[in-house]
């Protein structure tokens, strides 16, 4: 019996070899996603591709019938299930499963409304949901950045919000659609897709100049700078680097190249977004300037293994600026307050080369919605759109730390800041958070189109190479980063585009 | 009946690379290995003692906050504090982390003896059993190595959701890819193919089937690189990351890696020492079991793959 029996099991247990993991399952990056080679199928309108059922009430004859989104009716009788997928964390992780628990028992409609935690970065994220795609088993809503619902929209995967939007019975009045901060919602909109809507605007944050106002006084200057040359100025007048201090803390993440070449009166993407751009002259000036910055020691770069240890050496006073989100307020609250000699601080809008003409990189995940049935598309929306509802929206700010995407909401959102308790010995860094909402007004978009995170990586290679280690040459590095970043374009670019 | 026993490891004849024995060493060998040791050391080190500290001495960066060099007191309520924030388990009221703690050890277990018994079959069928094609099998099993993991993961987390195999969210699907394991079988048959032939003929001569051979002879002898590899796999499967966050998406499914990757994973801002203190519960076991191992992983290393 044994004589036959192992031979057998030896062959399966090869076989299972065969289709198993080869040897060690060490960590891996997130993997690239698929490059989309063919025209992307036209989403259909929202309704038009399932027969509505029919209306619950009988319409009034004085009115044309419904059609399009408005002809989709959702009822308690038959709820409508749908299923989020987030990675928020902390107060924001709170803040959404409450949210959700009292939709799920006020809503109108019969939504249900699932929520999962991905535990992980927006990169893993993305892996998951371009996985789950391909399973036929997306989410029904989930937080992407511009580009990645881009991607997503490639292939049909992401519906056009716009018909929700305009709809009648379940969309914006004007008057709500001018409370929304206009540039956030143009920030989820993408010239490849001319008209379409791709993400709902739930979480917005700049990218900022955190300064120490004590250290700064003692170098004689009582204002943070305007411009980039006084920062530059600065930065060097600070700068120890015996006693290991600089003048700025340097996070290789491409939000901050992209910041800097805003700053500089340039862009990453052009404005058709048909080629990049940061190989300009404002693009060879942002990379010079950060060249000589760590030429002459006055920056120093924060390794991403050293995760936000741009805030500690602050609070240490070991740097004197921090180029960073501006949803890092409360974190760098604590961490001031938590200090050894806590001090006066703040975030101001990034340094300008023309203060006149100022521009500033604003980004955040909006919410997508992935295609599926009539129906779950419809409660989607209306999830989102319950989510930004002023009252909601004030304090989804107050808890995230993001800015209040509505301008009803802003002034909430504003004193809740104010009144913490947590910024009492800081009147500056909270009166700060008001001031930022001045700074939508000159917002700017990275790159919202398929492919930009493969270019963030070509960007962030020659930040390091050429200004960090100063390899090579600024305008040639840049010229080479942008040939490889227009071909990455031109392979993500929907078909006949 | 009188069965073949395994003898000593040390009498199984294997030839020792020559060289100095190692109380002739130059000393700057070992000064060498001591600054290695030490610098590998700092960053485990830095962990241990950020995940007692107070946030504020995080912040001030200061390496030894307590007596003699600071007034600081440990703060081993960290570990307490990182485990409420991660969560409750709203299905059994335990805290989160301890259900990661279980799934991770019952996922581990599982692919600890799974791809240790397949790999001793297999591998005693490449090293013992002549059959056809044996050795195009055995080059197909390690191409299986060559596969870049990146190639594989979506097809098969693909593989998971409900249009082909329907466990997604489910321990199957958790284990898997990693039941059977290319090196395992590589590992081990490099081990048995040094084993003398003349032990097999002497076990048959006593009657013994392949069977009773391979589990009173070769497993004896081999286990120094059954435990290698069964302490590679805990160490592999208790850090798996990627493949769990895919198939995985109702917290209580998750492992204690993803788990902390979820902890660290905050927009703006961290309390170091919490991320620290998990990080310690996390690798803990690992540094743990290979302490108590160390010297069967290193015999299982370094008597396989010598010609006997």
């Amino acid at each position: 019996m044994t004589r036959k029996l192992i031979p057998l099991m030896a062959v399966m247990a090869m076989l299972m070899a065969a289709c198993a993991a080869p040897a060690a399952p060490a960590p891996t990056q997130a993997p690239a996603a698929p490059v989309a080679t063919e025209a992307p199928a036209p989403t259909q309108a929202p309704g038009t591709t399932e027969a509505a059922p029919a209306p619950t009430e009988a319409p009034a004859p004085t009115e044309a019938p419904a059609s399009g989104v408005d002809a989709i009716v959702l009822s308690k009788d038959n709820p409508t299930e749908i299923l989020f997928w987030h990675r928020y964390s902390g107060g924001a992780q709170q803040f959404v499963e409450q949210f959700v628990e009292k939709f799920n028992a006020e809503n109108e409609f019969g939504i249900k409304v699932t929520i999962e935690k991905i535990d992980g970065s927006y990169a893993d994220l993305y892996s998951k949901i371009n996985a789950a795609i391909q399973g036929g088993t997306p989410p029904n809503i989930a937080q992407a950045y511009q580009n990645q619902a881009s991607f997503y929209r490639l292939d049909g995967n992401v519906i056009d919000l716009a018909p929700f939007i305009t709809s009648k019975k379940y969309g914006l009045t004007q008057e709500e659609i001018d409370d929304y901060f206009a540039f956030f919602l143009e920030s989820d909109k993408n010239p490849q897709f001319p008209g379409e809507v791709l993400g709902w605007p739930t979480s917005r944050s700049a990218a900022v100049l955190y300064v120490n106002l004590d250290w700064l006084k003692e170098l004689g200057v009582e204002e943070p700078p305007k411009t980039l040359a006084e920062f530059e100025e600065l930065a060097c007048k600070a700068s120890d680097p015996a006693n290991e201090r600089y003048g700025l803390a340097w996070q290789n993440d491409i939000s901050n190249f992209a910041a800097l070449v805003f700053a500089n009166g340039g862009r990453v993407l052009s404005e058709d977004a048909k080629s990049y751009t940061f190989n300009s002259e404002a693009g060879v000036e942002s990379l010079s300037l950060l060249k000589r910055l760590f030429e002459n020691k006055c920056a120093v770069e924060i390794a991403s293994a050293e995760r936000f240890g741009e805030q500690t050496r602050f609070a240490a006073q070991k740097v004197l600026f921090v180029m960073a989100s501006s949803t890092g307020l409360p974190f760098y609250a604590d961490a001031v307050a938590k200090s050894e000699k806590p001090f006066r601080w703040t975030y101001v809008m990034f340094p300008q080369k023309d203060p006149a003409k100022p521009v500033v990189d604003i980004y955040g995940a909006s919410w997508s919605v992935f295609k599926s049935t009539p129906e779950k598309e419809l409660a989607s929306w209306l999830f989102l759109k319950a989510f930004t509802e002023p009252e909601n929206i004030a304090q989804w700010a107050v808890a995230s730390g993001y800015m209040a995407v509505r301008k009803s909401a802003a002034p909430k959102a504003i004193e809740a800041v104010k009144s913490n308790e947590r910024y009492k010995n800081f009147p500056e860094a909270a009166e700060a958070y008001a001031r930022l909402y001045d700074m939508v007004a000159f917002g700017a978009v990275e790159a919202p189109v398929a492919g930009y995170d493969p270019v963030r990586k070509l960007m962030s290679d020659v930040v390091s190479a050429v200004a960090i280690k100063g390899e090579g040459d600024v305008k040639a590095a840049l010229d080479k980063a942008v040939e490889d970043a227009n071909a990455i374009l031109k392979e993500n670019a929907p078909g006949g585009y | 009946m009188a069965t073949a026993t395994a003898p000593p490891l040390a009498q199984v004849e294997t030839r020792r690379a020559p060289g100095r024995s190692l109380d002739r060493v130059n000393p700057l060998v070992y000064l060498i290995l001591i600054v290695v040791g030490v610098a590998s050391l700092i960053p485990f080190v830095w962990m241990v003692l950020t995940s007692v500290k107070d946030y504020g001495d995080v912040v001030s960066l200061k390496f030894w906050p307590w007596p003699p060099f600071g007034n600081s007191t440990p703060r081993f309520d960290n570990f307490a504090e990182a485990i409420r924030l991660i969560g409750v388990d709203q299905d059994t009221g335990l805290p989160m982390f301890f259900r990661h703690v279980l799934n991770t050890a019952l996922v581990t277990a599982i692919v600890i003896a799974s791809s240790v018994t397949t790999s001793v079959l297999a591998a005693y069928a490449f090293a013992q059993l002549d059959f056809p094609a044996k050795n195009v099998l055995f080059i197909l099993v390690l191409a299986t190595f060559m596969i870049p993991e990146e190639l594989i993961l979506v097809p098969r987390a693909v593989m998971m959701n409900k249009n082909y195999l329907n466990w997604y969210n489910t321990l199957p699907a958790m284990v898997a890819p990693f039941l059977a394991n290319a090196f395992g079988i590589f590992l081990i048959r490099q081990f048995f193919i040094q084993i003398p032939r003349d032990l097999y003929d002497a076990a048959r001569i006593d009657g013994a089937g392949h069977m009773r051979y391979l589990t009173t002879v070769m497993i004896p002898l081999a286990r120094p690189a059954i435990l290698t590899l069964a302490l590679l796999e805990f160490i592999w499967t208790w850090n798996e990351f990627r493949w769990i966050q895919l198939v995985t998406s109702s917290s209580n499914m998750r492992t204690v890696s993803v788990g902390l990757v979820g902890f660290l994973q905050t927009d703006g801002g961290a309390q170091t020492q919490l991320a620290m203190a998990v990080a310690v519960m996390v690798v803990l076991p690992v540094v743990v079991l290979y302490f108590f191992t160390q010297r069967y992983f290193t015999e299982g290393i370094t008597t396989t793959g010598l010609k006997g």
